[in-house]
């Protein structure tokens, strides 16, 4: 018996997988921010995450195969489906996120993105840190905003728990490890699977330019082009 | 005359037991209430400058709001409210610190009053200015003398 041949596939592409340990850079450390209180700190990392937030969202439209949120997001039937088979609807493995995966994934850019929202508006207590877009609510909802702020960590301490979970759950009950492939971008796989797209540098160029975009003109407190220096540099 | 004299009087005194027998926790969410007035107004006040188009007439109103409050912080703070009663935040180190506490609400009166005179002024660079200082006694005080949540 010789061992069937496999197959290698460059899976994620380097985008992908820049901006998935970017998160687990910038996660962790806007929490280490907030609890030591450098909420300027917190501010500017919170900027950084809206740019690469922003970029995956451009990119699940532009991006390569497997980036594509069209070519992994399903509907229950599917995932029904692959709960079933632990296959796609060919008969072959999944390459890329599976179709209850991708609920993950969705749930996890979802809500950082709102996480990245509402800070955008929050403020401490005497508004001596505040989102670059805070100035433009009233006291009132800044302080909901706020509150929401705190509860939105909680849920996606939550999903981490949850993706965490099914990497070990993948590793040990189904032989599957997850997290090379992140690392490295590619996976074998033990059936011929086809090689995914990957997508061209002007979709990347754009994808980059529309996140940058949006977090120049967030940072300026809603600019594209920065108003002159106010003479009244007012902050209580 | 008399008599409407002596029954505002009398109408004070109600109040002025009913204030005394307020339970701890209004006493707090009364505070609080006070104090989310005052952020309010000084908040309305700074979005106004942070626009890049301020607006004299709004900071102005916001301004007396502030002013309206400037001696009154004391008086909010009977013994018996302190972190522990409802929501309270305000830490035990007032009743024990209390020429602290005093200065730092003093500080504050002065500042408040600082401001409504340059915002009736209509010089929104000086209004700036004192606003700044103002939110420098805010946060002195809170520094020392609220729990952070």
């Amino acid at each position: 018996m010789t061992s069937p041949a496999k197959t290698i596939i460059r899976l994620w592409d380097l985008p992908v997988r820049l901006f998935h340990w970017g998160t687990v850079l910038l996660v962790p450390a806007m929490w280490a921010t907030y609890k030591a209180g450098k909420l300027d700190l917190h501010i500017k990392l919170g900027l950084a995450l809206l740019f690469i937030v922003a970029f995956r969202i451009a990119w699940g439209f532009l991006g390569s195969q497997t980036a594509r949120f069209a070519s992994f997001v399903k509907g229950p039937g599917a995932i029904a489906a692959y709960l079933r088979s632990g296959r796609g609807p060919d008969g072959l493995p999944v390459v890329g996120h599976n179709p209850l995966g991708a609920l993950s994934v969705l749930g996890l850019i979802g809500l950082l993105a709102v996480q990245i929202g509402l800070g955008l508006f929050a403020s401490d207590t005497d508004a001596t840190a505040s989102g670059p877009l805070n100035y433009w609510i009233g006291s009132a909802l800044a302080d909901t905003l706020t509150e929401l702020h705190e509860v939105g960590f909680n849920l996606i301490l939550l999903l981490v728990a949850v993706h965490l979970g099914a990497i070990i759950y993948y590793a040990v009950a189904k032989k599957d490890r997850l997290v090379p492939a992140m690392v490295t971008g590619k996976k074998a796989y033990d059936a011929p699977v086809a090689q995914p797209k990957s997508a061209p540098l002007w979709r990347l160029a754009l994808a980059l330019a529309l996140a940058g975009a949006l977090t120049w003109w967030a940072a300026n407190g809603g600019h594209f082009v920065p108003p002159p220096p106010s003479p009244y540099d007012a902050s209580y | 005359m008399r008599k409407i004299s002596m029954m505002v009087g009398a109408l004070a005194l109600g109040i002025a037991v009913v204030a005394q027998a307020a339970a701890p926790t209004d006493t707090v969410e009364a505070r609080k209430k006070n104090f989310k007035d005052i952020a309010g107004a000084l908040k309305a006040t700074n979005n106004s400058f942070k626009s890049g188009t301020p607006d004299a007439a709004l900071i102005k109103a916001n301004a007396a709001i502030v002013a309206s409050y400037a001696d009154k912080i004391p008086s909010w703070f009977p013994a018996g409210t302190a972190v522990g009663v409802g929501k309270s935040e305000a830490k035990p180190v007032i009743w024990t610190d209390k020429a602290g506490f005093a200065k730092a609400a003093g500080d504050f009166s002065v500042a408040a009053k600082g401001f409504k005179a340059a915002a009736d002024s209509g010089d929104l660079a000086a209004t700036s200015a004192a606003l700044a200082k103002l939110g420098g006694t805010c946060k002195g005080c809170h520094d020392t003398f609220r729990q952070k949540d």
